[in-house]
């Protein structure tokens, strides 16, 4: 499916970008905005490896977002980057939750980057995975990494499938926060940029009607070879 | 949070939207509106607050407020917009020994209180939103709370000590090994002893240097109000979020006022509040108000940002005049000056969010309406460059799939290995895999069993994934590809080793290239991160074919039974015609049918076949399935086809 994902985003010059999953707090957090004290950075909510262990503290990345960062210091605008790649959570595993998923990132930053083409490149996306005319509608949201930041959600225009005709929540995203532009190197006052983040758990619950995440994680063949 | 919408009417006034209409406007707008239940000639609308507007809309003026921005209709009554009129008191001294951990204390006197139920309309307030009414003090505290979301704490001042005729409130940190008497949960009358650690901040009674609360988190016992108390003090305060998280966190004390407390209300609101209550307690506990001691340290400082109009309209996509931006953000509360292309913005002071020109944006963005917006595709250009690791992995997935392998995904946790981390999920997840091996081993084992199930005759699986260990004391990673062959239930069997071998070959035929493998029973495991360098580098993506249409199934979690059934048919039958006969008899419970083998004798034909059956709901019984044999039998004779 990442394959699928990946040629799809490489149509409109997406380049698929990646990073360590064993990730400094510097990028998983500082570099995000993420403030210092902020929950996310509790041990209920993140893995931390033993300090004996790393050079500084270093996290299971909690998301794929430092990515961003890593690729705005090494590469100059305009960049448009997906990353896909597994994510960590210290959370009980349930249905819909697990603590080691899938998660899709997308950025673009170039000159007078606006929310209309972070709305365009998501219809754009779906619109191909899903085979499909789709709608994107924004919602406001919250993410320390973006402002303003909204939440998405898709309807399926077309076809006759479960998920035709019904608004569903799709992903998080904004544009990116003038603090993560400039810890990263990039002027916000020149340049602007949208991100977005959704698991691809989800996109395969969307595509395929699953009902149980963890299936994913099992190894099980009843599930795998279905697909 | 639940918002009752009669409650927020109290502020907004007639509305001419309905419930679903105003929940419909916030969610598009402001919040995520989490549903909506209609209880006793009321709505109450479940709301997740965002965040960032924690700070403000944690209560129903907050969501008020809100609404009367999104309609742009002004509030009917607006209480943090009535200047509070509080007299000053010289009997509550109170010293803070902290200034950014508690910038702002304030506490009110109230003599000739009478303690009893609560007036009904106050009752259904707190009911509406599932609070349990107590007593008229008690729900006097929570009732500003949820209205005004500053948390407030009732005492009985006659049970409070005075020195020199003074009440002495205090706030400092705890010392390690101090301890305090909290309020029970759900206003139980126990005791519940808190030992402290020395990072708690507290409430003190200065007279006696007694603890008498935990800052921010939860109330003392110390000084109770009961139903003889006539004199009463209400404090109200702020202090610093982190402190109150982070003893919340660890005393597991998640309550309402501390949910409050760590989101940062604005230092301003304690007098409003103040003023709240004491009209509220004079009016239902026939209190005589005295004074207020307000002890205010480190003020608010307001923040004039400067928004550029054409900037707005860049990041959003937009092409608003700076009229209708002013307009927007005074609708939100701002005070707006326009000069040219130039907007000054200072958001109202309970807003402490609003801080940098990114936020005014967002304002100006979402209560104007982002369904304004038009998609744009980005003008398409080339890639920059192909992802080499993407590239390789997907000719191996291909190249594997091709071979009859599944693709698995397994857990990055295991029980045992070399890198554990320092806070694990359960016990038996404390480690991090250090190579695949281990996780295929046992997803072959797990899948062994299931092959007639799934009609494959070995389980051949792989995955590709990162694996952790330590290399000279640190955490090192690469991406690992593994793959494992079982050809018999029972277990490795030796021959998968040799079908291991020729799969190598090919890969490294197909790859042109020469990857080396760890090979143990019937698992093959190599490093990818290694190994990419070595390979030629790649110049474009192989096509991908665009994934087929799946209706994914729900497998059953009860154990399979298979039968086998074979039988003589005449000349010129085929296998369709007699797998559509058992196709028919065979009923629901049978999940698969496999072809086993077919072979001619005397002009008479054997076909044989593999029944599984598996219930979604249960364990099937032999008597079930033999009853269902028994049909098939009867089916097949029917043909003149003979059972062998």
């Amino acid at each position: 499916m990442i394959a699928e994902i990946n040629s799809i985003f490489a149509e409109i010059g997406f380049t698929f970008a990646e990073g360590p999953e064993a990730e400094t707090e510097h990028y998983n957090f500082d570099q995000l905005n993420v403030p210092k004290d902020h929950p996310s950075r509790d041990m209920q909510d993140t893995f931390w490896f033993k300090d004996s262990d790393v050079s500084e503290p270093t996290v299971l990345r909690t998301q794929t977002s430092p990515v961003q960062s890593r690729y705005m210091e090494s590469h100059k605008p305009p960049i448009r980057i997906i990353v896909p790649g597994k994510v960590f959570r210290n959370e009980a595993t349930d249905a819909t939750h697990e603590a080691q998923f899938f998660q899709l990132e997308g950025l673009y930053v170039d000159k007078d980057v606006n929310l209309g083409h972070l709305k365009g490149t998501i219809e754009y996306f779906f619109g191909r995975f899903l085979g499909g005319d789709v709608e994107i509608r924004f919602r406001p949201g919250f993410f320390p990494f973006v402002e303003p930041g909204v939440e998405v959600d898709m309807k399926l225009l077309s076809g006759d499938s479960k998920l035709t005709g019904k608004w569903i929540e799709i992903m998080g995203a904004g544009m990116v926060h003038p603090n993560v532009l400039s810890r990263s190197g990039i002027d916000p006052a020149e340049y602007s940029g949208f991100a977005f983040g959704m698991g691809i758990d989800r996109l395969a619950v969307m595509k395929y009607g699953i009902n149980d995440i963890r299936d994913l994680y099992t190894g099980d063949l009843r599930f795998v070879n279905q697909f | 949070m639940l918002i009752s919408y009669n409650w927020l009417k109290e502020y907004t006034g007639d509305t001419t939207e309905t419930a679903q209409q105003a929940a419909d406007l916030l969610g598009a707008h402001s919040f995520e509106i989490e549903g909506l239940e209609e209880i006793k000639g009321d709505t109450i609308i479940e709301i997740d607050i965002l965040p960032n507007r924690a700070s403000d809309s944690l209560c129903h003026r907050g969501v008020a407020r809100e609404l009367a921005t999104v309609t742009s209709v002004p509030l009917a009554n607006d209480p943090l917009r009535n200047t509070p009129d509080l007299r000053a008191l010289d009997t509550i001294e109170v010293s803070i020994k902290d200034v950014e951990a508690c910038p702002r204390f304030t506490a009110s006197l109230l003599t000739d209180v009478v303690v009893k139920e609560s007036p009904d309309w106050l009752k259904e307030r707190l009911e509406s939103i599932g609070q349990r009414s107590i007593n008229n003090i008690v729900d006097a505290t929570n009732y500003v709370m949820f209205a005004l979301g500053q948390p407030l704490h009732a005492y009985d001042a006659d049970l409070f000590p005075q020195a020199d005729g003074k009440w002495q409130l205090g706030v400092r940190y705890a010392v390690a090994g101090e301890t305090v008497s909290l309020i029970a949960e759900g206003g139980k009358d126990e005791e519940r002893i808190i030992e402290l650690q020395g990072t708690e901040l507290l409430i003190v009674d200065n007279s006696t240097n007694t603890p008498i609360g935990l800052a921010g988190v939860k109330g003392g016992r110390f000084a109770g109000v009961h139903a003889g108390t006539t004199k009463v003090i209400i404090e109200a305060a702020h202090f610093h979020p982190t402190i109150t998280r982070k003893t919340a966190r660890r005393l597991g004390i998640v309550i309402d006022a501390s949910k409050r407390f760590e989101n940062e209300p604005s230092r301003e609101l304690p007098p409003y509040a103040q003023s709240d209550i004491i009209t509220l307690i004079t009016e239902i506990a026939d209190g005589t108000y005295v004074g207020t001691t307000d002890v205010y340290l480190e003020k608010q400082k307001s923040v004039a940002v400067s928004v550029s109009t054409a900037r707005v309209n860049s990041r959003l996509g937009l092409s608003l005049s700076t009229e209708d931006m002013a307009a927007i953000l005074r609708r939100v509360g701002c005070d707006v000056t326009a000069a040219g292309e130039i907007m000054t913005a200072t958001g109202p002071w309970e807003r402490t969010d609003l801080l940098i020109e990114e936020d005014f944006i967002e304002e100006v963005g979402r209560i104007y309406g982002y369904e304004h917006i038009a998609s744009v595709l980005p003008a398409v250009t080339t890639l920059e460059s192909i992802n080499k690791r993407h590239y390789y992995l997907e000719l191996i997935r291909d190249f594997l799939i091709e071979q009859g392998f599944s693709e698995v995904i397994t857990s990055s946790f295991r029980k045992k290995d070399d890198v554990q981390l320092k806070n694990a999920l359960a016990s038996d997840k404390s480690y991090l895999r250090s190579g695949l091996t281990t996780n295929i081993a046992e997803a072959l084992e797990k899948n062994a069993g299931f092959t007639d199930l799934l009609g494959t005759g070995d389980t051949k699986i792989f995955e590709i994934g990162t694996v952790f260990y330590t290399e000279n004391d640190v955490v090192t990673e690469h991406v690992s590809l593994a793959f494992g062959v079982r050809l018999k239930a029972s277990g490795y069997s030796g021959k998968e080793d040799k079908i291991i071998q020729t799969v190598i070959a090919q890969l490294n035929d197909k790859m042109s290239a020469d990857i080396s493998f760890d090979i143990a029973k019937g698992i093959a495991e190599c490093n990818i991160t290694e190994l990419l360098p070595s390979l030629p580098e790649v110049e474009a993506y192989a096509p991908v074919v665009p994934g087929k249409a799946i209706a994914y199934q729900s497998f059953s979690l009860f154990p399979s039974m298979s039968r086998d059934i074979a039988m003589w048919v005449q000349e010129g039958v085929t296998r369709t015609e007699v797998e559509q006969v058992l196709n028919d008899a065979v009923g629901s419970l049978c999940v698969r049918i496999t072809f086993v083998d077919e072979f001619t004798k005397e002009g008479r034909t054997s076909l044989a076949f593999r029944l599984i059956f598996q219930s979604s709901t249960r364990t099937l019984t032999d008597g079930e399935v033999a009853g269902i044999m028994e049909a098939i039998n009867n089916a097949v004779a029917e043909k003149d086809w003979e059972v062998r």
